[in-house]
């Protein structure tokens, strides 16, 4: 999840300030263990996301998901210690998790993988290239498109010989099928000069 | 620079780039469900195992990690389709951070191991092996303190929450074992 069309004030604050805070705050939570302090940061973490006026459609899946998982985390730590430590564990994961979305919701994709960037730049001290993490990354999304065309094309062509539900059958031609893309991309690459290793002269 | 160096550089890169896709694609199929298994099994980390038993550990290891920045930095790519910060601040973010690791032994054991042992049979048990020490011991080594710490409860029931994909991660073991071998003795020099 990632803000598309966020104008909120929270996607004006710098990525890095944000993702800091995140942290902050995360590690924050741990030291506190009064339930009633930790309903408090809930419902401050709530009027958070609220005030960000984020895409609430985006939130439906990863909410039903945590909900479902604490529901259980619940019981089952309530049964062992005591149900006021439930409320305090589940009211924290819930927070952090709001903080988080709240993040993710009011930052664009390309900002955030910026980030990310500029926090694994230090890797070129140990002979990694910078270069090659943005050409990983970019590809990836390039290739999951294609990869669905290939399942779907080995799935129905397995079909037509009734072997559309049996795993091996279908996995080693999309595996393989994988290998070749990537060989021609990575010929590609190279007949047109895409010279990924740091510059040394 | 060689040419040779820049070469397989571009290539490795392409590779881990293709697994990654694979992991990501694999989540966005819908889960199966097997006769007597009661949880449906999402074939995402079917993909985490292929990558380590294919490209060795550093490749394999990298292909996880892509998936898991590009879904920590918001692509819904995750099974179910989450993705976001919130993914691994949340109880199962463990298991995320496990598949960096469980890629990483099943691709030294595949490398150093698997590969070099002779006979049909006995490849197929140390494949087989490696897998599970990966794709299953090297996931819940992160995945279940990671939700024992996270949540407050305790070891053993964590670790008993995790045993009901139990059933669903040796079959995807089982699986990535036969295609692993397979596809190493089609398609020769992988793991250079």
């Amino acid at each position: 999840m990632s803000a598309a069309h966020n104008a909120s004030y929270l996607s004006r604050i710098k990525p890095g300030w944000k993702f800091g805070s995140l942290l902050v705050l995360s590690i924050g939570l741990y030291l506190i263990s009064s339930w009633q302090v930790l309903l408090v940061a809930f419902i401050l973490s709530v009027a958070l996301l609220a005030s960000a006026r984020v895409d609430l459609k985006q939130l439906r899946a990863p909410l039903i998901s945590i909900v479902i998982i604490l529901g259980v985390v619940f019981i089952l730590l309530g049964i062992q210690t005591n149900w006021l430590n439930a409320v305090s564990s589940v009211l924290r994961l819930l927070t952090m998790c709001l903080l988080a979305y709240s993040v993710s919701l009011s930052t664009r994709f390309s900002e955030m993988l910026e980030l990310f960037q500029q926090v694994a730049s230090p890797i070129r001290v140990v002979g990694g290239n910078p270069d090659q993490v943005a050409l990983a990354l970019s590809m990836t999304i390039r290739f999951i498109p294609e990869l669905k065309k290939v399942y779907n094309e080995v799935r129905e062509a397995q079909h037509a010989r009734g072997l559309a539900n049996n795993p091996l059958a279908v996995t080693v031609p999309l595996v393989i099928r994988s290998l070749k893309i990537a060989d021609e991309t990575a010929e590609a690459l190279d007949a047109r000069g895409f010279d990924s290793a740091p510059a040394n002269h | 620079m060689s040419l040779s160096t820049s070469t397989s550089q571009t290539k490795n890169t392409v590779y881990i780039a293709i697994f990654a896709a694979m992991i990501a694609a694999m989540g966005l199929l819908p889960p199966i469900t097997l006769g007597i298994i009661p949880v449906p099994i999402t074939l995402q980390t079917l993909g985490v195992m292929l990558a380590g038993a294919l490209l060795g550990p550093w490749r394999g290891a990298m292909a996880s990690l892509v998936v898991v920045v590009l879904a920590l930095a918001g692509l819904p790519l995750l099974a179910g389709g989450r993705g976001g910060l919130g993914v691994l601040l949340g109880p199962t973010g463990g298991y995320l951070v496990g598949w960096i690791l469980g890629s990483f032994i099943i691709g030294a054991l595949f490398k150093y191991w698997v590969l070099r042992v002779t006979g049909k049979t006995a490849q197929f048990l140390a494949g087989l092996a490696s897998v599970t020490a990966g794709g299953i011991g090297g996931i819940y080594l992160c995945g279940v303190p990671w939700t024992a710490m996270v949540t407050g409860l305790d070891f053993g029931t964590s670790l008993l929450g995790s045993a009901a994909f139990l059933p669903g991660d040796l079959f995807k073991a089982v699986v990535t074992t036969l295609v692993a071998l397979t596809v190493h003795r089609s398609y020769r020099g992988l793991m250079k």
